[in-house]
């Protein structure tokens, strides 16, 4: 009997995935480069067609094959396995080329592949993300892979690589300048010299192992670490071929006393570095609080700078084993004596006292997602922004200016920079900074 | 969302649904989702007021909500008729009552809406900024997903 129930499951089971592949919400455009197999989302494509004859744009890059009058509009022709370093077959003079014409925002090209294939409907559940380290096109450009009747589709990212330019690009653009964008472009994939390939290979495999991002916040830790990285390795082999070694070359990165509570020196370091807060009620955010050590930490450091104030501090972690563990933290009798004062016996240890767990709400949360939460005086952030791709580095940056009253002040992690539109207030030991 | 209400959605979910279907009971993985998402088919919805705000989504296909239904009456039902929807109805009353049964003994105070229930195809619920919590049950009888999305009151 409990086979058979066992088996019902199984098949309902596939009937569900089934279900789940045959769930048609994206289509794409294949065409192959090279032989192999690639898909581009139908959303970005105006149309495709046959062509030949393009005008020849002196100075432009070598993957612009020229212009293209397409009814009237003008458009410039990319050519595409030029672009990824493929091998192109040069066809003569007179002779057609497979033509897609891509709407990128408000520009359309014209990129050249070797031949269109079909429009192909899949399930974007079944898209998966693209391995690292990936053969012939640089994986930033590839939005992931999906198989499809036996096959194996490379869909590109069709915005990331027309678009990589669009801050100072404006609207308008001459053809010419398009050229240089591209020109510009083309330098930063092929990466001048072997030092550029090898740093944004240690940056991949940093993203790969530890989903650790180089942006803004961590780009002047990272350029010093990875000239001390090559003295380390004397500059033969630079590359981290596995998570330990990803491990190594983090170290250093991190705060003091991540995932301890604060030592004595770190807060009292802290306190030191707190503005001056008029107002009664002090409201502060702290995501990615991990096993809330650090929120804890703070709490009494904030409990000691601010005696009179109510002080709410809102912890988040999208760990949610993690979270679930932070509300209850109990501790063996080796606690800093900083904390003494906070800290009650119970029967499992010693824990914090009521008006300190008070003060803190420890939530289940993933900072990706909208939040509400009041106006801030303080936001204590260390480490988290780095494990963010660089566009959410920036997003949550903005979020956080947002959410700050006038004069409120980030805690960022030690080798953490905020750059513009904040000041600087930390000291050596914390960095903080308020907002301008 | 906070950690302390996570727990008692998770146990009341549990403990109703394998009381009600007298079966074995699973719980899939926990996790976050921002707040637009689409229901499977019928939904069964209970609002929360009080110290937190928010609401409760008890989400499955149409052909689980059937088998659910059945398996609480101790009959076969065939159709998505009235009791077969005060059937789930029910159901989203008592595990979100025994939820905040469990919650109000650890302090917290809050009401509840009486529940409505939602059927139709290629529906959509979203509540401007507020992350949800899904918490996936699977029974025999089909997979039933709870969404949590509360908040504090600001």
């Amino acid at each position: 009997m409990p086979a058979q129930t066992l088996e019902q499951h199984a098949t309902a089971d596939s009937a569900e995935s089934a279900k789940k592949a045959d769930k048609v919400d994206f289509k794409m455009v294949t065409f192959s480069l090279a032989g192999k197999e690639y898909g581009i989302d139908i959303m970005s494509v105006k149309e495709i067609a046959k062509a030949g004859r393009f005008t020849y744009v002196p100075n432009a890059a070598p993957f612009v094959r020229g212009v293209y009058n397409l009814r009237g509009d003008i458009i410039s022709v990319i050519d595409l396995r030029i672009f990824f370093h493929l091998p192109a077959e040069r066809k003569q003079e007179e002779a057609l080329e497979s033509l897609i014409i891509l709407k990128v925002d408000e520009h359309v090209f014209g990129v050249i592949v070797d031949g269109i294939d079909k429009v192909v409907g899949i399930s974007s559940a079944s898209i998966q993300p693209p391995h690292p380290i990936f053969g012939d096109i640089n994986v930033k450009y590839i939005k992931g892979i999906v198989e499809n009747s036996g096959k194996l589709y490379i869909i590109l990212d069709v915005e990331r690589i027309f678009t990589l330019d669009r801050a100072e690009a404006p609207a308008q653009k001459a053809v010419y300048d398009k050229g240089e964008e591209f020109e510009r472009t083309e330098r930063e994939l092929l990466g001048q010299n072997a030092a550029d390939v090898a740093a944004s290979f240690v940056k991949e495999t940093l993203a790969a192992f530890r989903g650790f991002h180089v942006g803004a916040v961590n780009s002047a830790w990272f350029e010093r670490r990875l000239e001390e990285w090559r003295g380390l390795r004397k500059n033969e082999d630079m590359q981290l071929r596995e998570a330990s070694e990803a491990d190594q070359f983090l170290e250093g990165f991190w705060s003091p006393c991540t995932s301890v509570l604060w030592d004595e020196d770190y807060a009292k370091a802290v306190e030191a570095v707190l503005p001056d807060i008029e107002t009664k009620n002090i409201n502060v955010w702290n995501p990615g609080c991990g096993k809330g050590y650090e929120t804890w930490s703070l709490a009494c450091v904030m409990r000691r700078r601010y005696p009179e104030a109510r002080i709410k501090i809102w912890a988040n972690d999208s760990d949610l084993l993690a979270i679930s563990m932070a509300p209850n933290m109990v501790f063996p009798e080796n606690v800093p004596t900083y904390y003494s004062e906070y800290l009650v016996k119970g029967r499992n240890g010693l824990a914090f006292v009521q008006s300190i767990r008070d003060s803190i709400f420890f939530e289940f949360h993933d900072i990706m997602n909208p939040s509400t939460l009041p106006p801030l005086d303080l936001i204590l952030c260390r480490d988290v922004l780095s494990f963010l791709p660089a566009i959410d580095q920036k997003r949550l940056l903005g979020d956080f200016s947002e959410k700050l009253k006038p004069n409120g002040a980030v805690l960022a992690g030690s080798n953490e920079r905020l750059g513009e539109g904040w000041t600087a207030i930390g000291s050596e030991a914390v960095s903080a900074y308020r907002k301008d | 969302m906070r950690v302390e209400y996570i727990n008692p959605f998770v146990e009341a979910a549990f403990n109703v649904l394998r009381e009600v279907l007298q079966a074995d009971v699973r719980r899939g993985e926990l996790y976050l989702k921002s707040t637009s998402m689409p229901v499977m088919g019928v939904a069964a919805i209970v609002g929360l007021a009080g110290d937190v705000e928010g609401r409760v989504l008890f989400d499955m296909d149409k052909p689980s909500a059937l088998r659910i239904a059945s398996a609480m009456n101790g009959e076969e039902l065939k159709e998505m008729d009235d009791l077969v929807k005060a059937t789930i109805t029910e159901l989203a009353n008592m595990i979100t009552a025994q939820a905040v049964t469990k919650l109000h003994d650890l302090g917290f105070r809050f009401d509840l809406t009486p529940p409505a229930i939602f059927t139709g195809e290629n529906m959509e619920v979203s509540s401007a900024d507020v992350e949800a919590l899904i918490v996936p049950m699977e029974t025999p009888q089909g997979k039933i997903e709870i969404n949590v999305a509360i908040r504090e009151r600001a």
